[in-house]
């Protein structure tokens, strides 16, 4: 992905290729070896340091990893009169290792992977009266690891995978609500990191879940943030789908006339966006479908009719969409 | 002059064919973990294009049994490389395309696959256990290419499947990740398979899909993110499923993905301007044949593999990509 395509002459591509023979000879040395030792089960040092230097040539070679976790549980750890401090200080560095490879190579799974594995292994310690000690202190700052990536790409997957995995795992957990705290931050620093408002998503229908959050109150809060991104970015996607998301199916007639309403306010001011006309037509269609006994036959007439106006001008403004706008003026879907 | 109107089909067919020959490339050899992916891309885009036998048949079957991990019961994606489940499937698709399954030990193999599959339903990718949906979609196209469909707890993987729905109806790699393109095509797929399109809220995860094109008229796998050519099939075949594919711009994409062919050494790129590679060759070509590009052969998006032979085994779903046009037109 994303490499540029260059255009080489016959000679700069010749000269190209010897400067390659060199250091492709050795590649295929160091995997032909590896290979080798792998298929006859060489869990020496030897071997261990050979797959430490392929990894960090080649951090996507799946089959290196695994050789490299057969010989931690086939030699290292079993055999070689290592302690549980030994063990601990071993992951340690692979921890630190994979924290390299991550720096150049953020997006790459076979490496999150081995990191979650090493986690996995800490023993039990420093002490009886201390067993989760390491554990403790590793979780920590894996935490202070993936809150760094996350700064520096905060739109990263993996790492937010990975960030979910630790905050579920870690022995002494921290609080959703001071995950609340941390979304709001990031949705804040940038209204159109979608990756923050999913992971709001996720905590809120768990605390509502748990009883652990008044969901009325709550979602009053989620509004007015929405509001102040809707206002301050109406262009951005990520404020209007979660937007939807809160409006859910749609059973509250007063919450959607008020949506509609603030919604409508905002098109005043942008009169060509798209997102302020589509939510106000799908909104508006919910209350036809689900409150028509709230209005009089008049009213019903005149919401129908706005929507057939707002999706007709969509289909304008946003013309690569235009059959989903046909759609829904023809058949409005029920919530 | 050649115009980027057109789909050079000669031009990508050499690409393809050329791609053996770069074992002088240390690039080639730093992706040998993906060689068996590589070949299946590689042989679907050819098939599609009409040109199967651009590749020899008898080579391409007895490398794919030299990937073969005895002591797994599965597929590696080269020679020596640990049996993992994309390649096992790549594996089947490639025997399939060349009428050469019988070289499987379907009991073993099937045996692998279900040994992949966790408490949760989720399947990890090998027996070091990363986990992730993409790898329960091949598990589940593997098992019913094989006709081993039932052996699988279907309840248990359609019930993950449903646990890693988000509040934009799409779905991503494990339970509570954010959704991608990728995770809700693999997610949209296997429920297809599984026929529980149910567990889907269509009309909001539509929504989502079409909102993935850009004004350039690419694709992107998520919000505010860039336009790459293999979204092209990644959103797609997830609309080709939910029969919304006219809810995007078919010409704006269609142009896109051409405008991303190399015209000079072949093959098509992530996205303009870039280097080619097989990996996007065959979804750019994916897409245009869902898209109903004139002279290519229909893909099947549940399967990603040529339609034809999906019907042959049966195992068509209820799918709708747009009308093949004539060519010359």
């Amino acid at each position: 992905h994303g490499v540029k395509r260059v255009r080489y002459s016959k000679e700069a591509l010749e000269a190209k290729r010897q400067r390659e023979q060199s250091k492709l000879k050795e590649y295929l040395a160091l995997n032909d070896d590896i290979l080798a030792r792998k298929k006859n089960r060489d869990y020496s040092q030897e071997a261990f340091e050979l797959s430490t230097r392929m990894l960090r040539i080649n951090p996507e070679f799946i089959t290196v990893w695994n050789y490299r976790r057969d010989m931690f549980l086939g030699e290292i750890f079993p055999k070689r009169y290592v302690s549980s401090s030994d063990v601990n200080d071993l992951l340690t560095e692979d921890l630190n290792l994979t924290t390299a490879l991550l720096k150049q190579h953020p997006k790459v799974y076979s490496i999150w992977n081995h990191r979650r594995w090493c986690l996995e292994y800490v023993p039990d310690g420093p002490s009886e009266e201390d067993p989760h000690g390491w554990r403790t202190a590793n979780w920590n700052k894996e935490l202070f690891v993936v809150e760094k990536m996350l700064e520096g790409d905060s739109r990263n997957f993996h790492a937010w995978n990975y960030r979910r995995y630790i905050l579920a795992s870690m022995p002494v957990r921290r609080s959703e609500q001071s995950e609340l705290v941390y979304t709001k931050r990031k949705i804040e620093a940038n209204f159109s990191n979608f990756s923050a408002w999913h992971q709001r998503s996720k905590v809120l229908a768990s605390l509502w879940e748990k009883n652990e959050l008044d969901p009325v109150k709550s979602r009053e809060a989620e509004f007015d943030l929405v509001k102040n991104a809707m206002y301050t970015d109406p262009g951005d996607q990520s404020v209007w789908i979660y937007h939807r998301w809160l409006i859910g199916e749609g059973n509250d007639a007063a919450l959607l006339d008020r949506e509609i309403s603030s919604i409508q306010e905002l098109l005043d001011e942008q009169p060509d966006s798209k997102w302020c006309m589509e939510s106000i037509a799908y909104y508006k269609n919910i209350l036809l479908q689900k409150h028509s006994a709230k209005l009089s036959e008049g009213e019903q007439r005149e919401v129908a009719a706005s929507c057939v106006k707002l999706f007709d001008e969509l289909q304008l403004v946003d013309p690569e969409r235009k059959q989903r706008y046909v759609e829904l003026c023809k058949d409005p879907p029920i919530s | 002059m050649t115009s980027n109107r057109e789909l050079h089909i000669p031009l990508h067919v050499k690409y393809i064919q050329a791609l053996g020959d770069s074992k002088d490339d240390l690039m080639y050899h730093l992706t040998a973990h993906l060689r068996l992916n590589a070949i299946y891309w590689g042989l679907t885009a050819l098939t599609i294009m009409g040109h199967k036998n651009a590749l020899n048949r008898d080579e391409m079957i007895e490398f794919v049994m030299s990937c073969w991990d005895d002591e797994a019961g599965g597929f590696g994606p080269h020679p020596d490389h640990d049996a993992h489940v994309h390649a096992t499937l790549s594996a089947i698709q490639i025997l399939i395309m060349q009428d050469a399954l019988d070289r499987v030990d379907v009991d073993r193999v099937t045996k692998f696959i279900l040994s992949l599959q966790q408490p949760s339903g989720v399947f990890a990718g090998d027996k070091y256990g990363e986990l992730d949906t993409r790898f329960l979609y091949c598990a589940v196209n593997a098992l019913s290419l094989l006709g081993r469909l039932h052996e699988l707890d279907t309840e248990k993987t359609v019930d993950y499947i449903r646990l890693c729905r988000n509040f934009d109806g799409g779905f991503g790699a494990v339970i509570g990740a954010e959704s991608h393109a990728a995770q809700v095509c693999v997610c949209t797929a296997s429920l297809a398979i599984l026929d529980r399109l149910d567990v889907i809220d269509q009309q909001t995860l539509a929504w989502w899909l079409a909102e993935r094109q850009l004004p350039n008229g690419g694709f992107n796998g998520r919000p505010e993110k860039l336009e790459d050519v293999c979204y092209s099939y990644w959103v797609l075949s997830a609309l080709a499923i939910l029969k919304k594919v006219s809810w995007i711009d078919a010409e704006k994409l269609t142009a896109f993905i051409l405008s991303a062919e190399d015209l000079e050494q072949g093959g098509i790129a992530d996205r303009p301007g870039d280097q080619p590679d097989v990996f996007h060759t065959h979804f750019g070509i994916a897409g245009l044949s869902l898209l109903g590009f004139p002279g290519l052969g229909d893909l099947d998006p549940v399967y990603c593999m040529p339609a034809k032979l999906i019907e042959a085994r049966g195992l068509t779903k209820d799918w709708q990509g747009l009308p093949r046009r004539a060519l010359g037109l």
